[in-house]
């Protein structure tokens, strides 16, 4: 009798499918793929001489009867901040180094305890752990400090996370602002959110380059000195906790956009009072 | 506004009028970080744009630099105008949502009507982002509802603990039927809202209010006792703490600014009230002579001056006896209860606790760290 072969596609619903079958065949070898075509290809490399079971590939199941079935009912997140068993895994499946064949083997080692995806008292639950809360702070920095461009009437943004949080950051961005197109630039690709005012899906993805042949009728809208402006009122300089501004306006996120890098160099250095008035009185 | 303060305002921009509305709130912020900030129910830090709809004010309040009679340059921004700065902020991301407060115009009937045309035409638009709105003490009911419809979060100012001190730098309100009462409605809406709301839709933020830190003589003792007894008649959960700064050509001119640490160690105790289930007596050991905190970690101070509570055994120990070792907070607390037996430090220490805090006051198996006194054989 040949080997099984679980391949499962990388999303939620294809790893928590994989955990279910390799709990009845543990000793079942797991391949992940993006879709079928990629699937294909990875068989054709190493699939030979393997029973393969392929799942997550057709939208058929219920992810919450899935959790319920493998870790049971209990919510095992500690605080209110971490996200459900679903989302965790939808988030540690966007880490750059996240191998999901190793989350589907984290996953079916808890033994039914949602508890120790969260604890972080086994290495590997620490490293997935890990894994989710990069994830979602590297979503969160950019929700925080990403200042979109209106270029062309579209706004937009280039993220420089190592992630892949484009489409979540670009859904977010176009729930914000429902009547303008988004674009957010993520290596290569350009997720779109709003794509109806383009004449596109509304929600969708094209190649980057493409990006400049589309244009929606809306003028430039250039606040970064009304920003500025409102900045610089707001500062008491006696009343100045440095290191709290520090936390609050990272360096780390400084070099999303110009006007992060702006206020953070004003957190550093404070705000000059000295202007040109100060020269012509 | 009328026809004289139109005339004055006549010659400023919209760039100039926001700015000096701006820098009307700006001794009115919370966090001495440089833009207003709030928390959303993720836990993320959002950026406010805070404004005054006008400083033009009929209150006379002492520590105030928009109180009436003061000379400084007053001015507006109409509704319309507030809401094109706030999309413009919130479309470049700079901003979540709007913080508006307001001088009062005439009454605080007429305030709250203004800030609510500000709130109906930002949601008109669109707008899905945070509202924040400070009403005016004495802001009738009828509007408050219309508030809570709109806003995320609404709250009126407490700025004191009693109605002496209220009456003293407030002159022109009633501390119990203007603010108590007007707390007392917000709880009511608020529950009212969620109720009707439910969890997936727009954010309620619970019932909040502030206190002006070092204007008066009051010490910590009472703020904390305030602030107490808010959180059980009010469902307060979040004390805003406003340093007091002397501003020029107030009657307060002359006093001296309160500390920042002040304002920073009233807030850990806030939070040890709100997330840790403690009380304001328990902290009865921990102020000095006058009832003001020290500028040390509230939660260190209480686990020094009660030493027969340590060491907790992490293996055994309530989540409640768990929350009062320095370096555990609600969280870790958890994650402890949850993955018990603990058998190392490193355990710990993976799960978030600082153990450079905790490890005096916690016991593994048995094990802790030596005291000089119990190495002494004082201890034993």
């Amino acid at each position: 009798m040949s080997p099984r072969m679980i391949a499962f596609r990388d999303n939620v619903e294809g790893v928590l499918l994989a955990c279910t079958v390799l709990l009845q065949h543990p000793d079942s070898a797991l391949l992940c793929a993006r879709n079928m075509d990629d699937l294909r290809s990875k068989m054709e490399f190493s699939g030979a001489g393997y029973d393969v079971t392929a799942v997550g590939f057709r939208p058929t199941a219920d992810c919450s009867v899935l959790v319920q079935k493998l870790l049971g009912k209990r919510k095992g997140r500690m605080s209110g901040r971490d996200p459900d068993v679903e989302h965790y895994i939808g988030l540690v499946l966007r880490h750059s180094s996240c191998d999901p064949a190793g989350l589907v083997r984290f996953i079916c080692s808890c033994e039914g305890n949602a508890d120790m995806l969260y604890s972080g008292k086994t290495p590997t639950g620490k490293k997935y752990y890990s894994y989710m809360r990069d994830v979602s702070r590297s979503y969160h920095r950019l929700s925080m400090f990403a200042r979109p461009d209106l270029v062309n009437g579209i706004l937009t943004v280039r993220t420089d996370s190592p992630h892949m949080i484009g489409d979540m950051f670009c859904s977010w961005l176009s729930g914000k602002n429902p009547d303008l197109p988004v674009a957010v630039l993520e290596k290569g690709t350009a997720w779109i959110g709003n794509g109806r005012y383009l004449g596109l899906e509304n929600f969708t993805h094209i190649r980057s380059s493409l990006l400049g042949s589309l244009s929606f009728s809306r003028g430039p809208d250039d606040i970064d000195g009304l920003w500025d402006v409102y900045y610089d009122s707001q500062l008491i300089p006696g009343r100045r906790n440095k290191k709290h501004a520090q936390h609050l306006q990272p360096k780390s996120s400084s070099a999303i956009s110009a006007m992060s890098a702006r206020d953070r160099y004003k957190v550093e250095r404070g705000i000059s009072n000295c202007t040109l008035d100060n020269f012509t009185d | 506004m009328t026809d004289a303060h139109s005339a004055n305002e006549h010659h400023f921009t919209l760039t100039e009028r926001m700015k000096i509305l701006s820098e009307g709130t700006k001794y009115d912020s919370c966090n001495q970080s440089a833009v207003c900030h709030a928390f959303g129910p993720d836990g993320r830090c959002i950026q406010l744009y805070k404004t005054l709809l006008t400083n033009a004010c009929s209150g006379e309040c002492t520590y105030c630099p928009n109180r009436c009679g003061r000379q400084s340059t007053r001015t507006s921004l109409a509704p319309e105008e507030i809401a094109k700065i706030t999309w413009s902020f919130y479309r470049r991301n700079t901003v979540e949502g709007l913080f508006l407060s307001s001088g009062i115009i005439g009454d605080a009937e007429r305030t709250a009507e203004k800030q609510l045309e500000v709130a109906r035409l930002l949601r008109g638009q669109g707008f899905t982002g945070y509202i924040h709105m400070r009403v005016m003490p004495g802001t009738p009911l009828y509007l408050l509802e219309e508030i809570a419809d709109y806003a995320n979060k609404f709250g009126v100012n407490a700025e004191t603990t009693s109605s002496v001190n209220y009456s003293e730098i407030c002159p022109n309100f009633d501390y119990t039927s203007d603010v108590l009462q007007r707390m007392k409605w917000t709880r009511d809406l608020i529950n009212k809202k969620r109720r009707e709301i439910g969890y997936g839709g727009r954010i309620v933020g619970a019932n909040d209010t502030q206190f002006v830190v070092g204007a008066l003589d009051e010490p910590d003792r009472d703020i904390i006792g305030t602030v107490d007894k808010f959180m059980v008649e009010y469902e307060l959960r979040r004390p805003y703490f406003m340093s007091f700064d002397p501003v020029p050509s107030t009657p307060l001119e002359g006093h001296l600014p309160s500390p920042k640490w002040r304002e920073i160690r009233l807030y850990q105790t806030s939070y040890l009230l709100k997330d840790y289930g403690l009380k304001a007596f328990d902290f009865d050991g921990v102020y000095d002579d006058n009832g003001f905190l020290l500028d040390t970690d509230p939660k260190l101070l209480l686990a020094m001056s009660h030493p027969e509570r340590f060491p907790v055994k992490v293996n055994s120990a309530s989540r409640e006896e768990l929350l009062l070792v320095p370096g555990i907070g609600p969280v870790s607390a958890n994650r402890i209860l949850r993955s018990r037996p603990i058998s190392s430090e490193k355990e710990l220490m993976q799960m978030g606790i600082v153990l450079s805090r905790a490890r005096p006051y916690i016991e593994i198996n048995g094990r802790r760290q030596t005291s000089l006194s119990s190495f002494m054989g004082a201890g034993a």
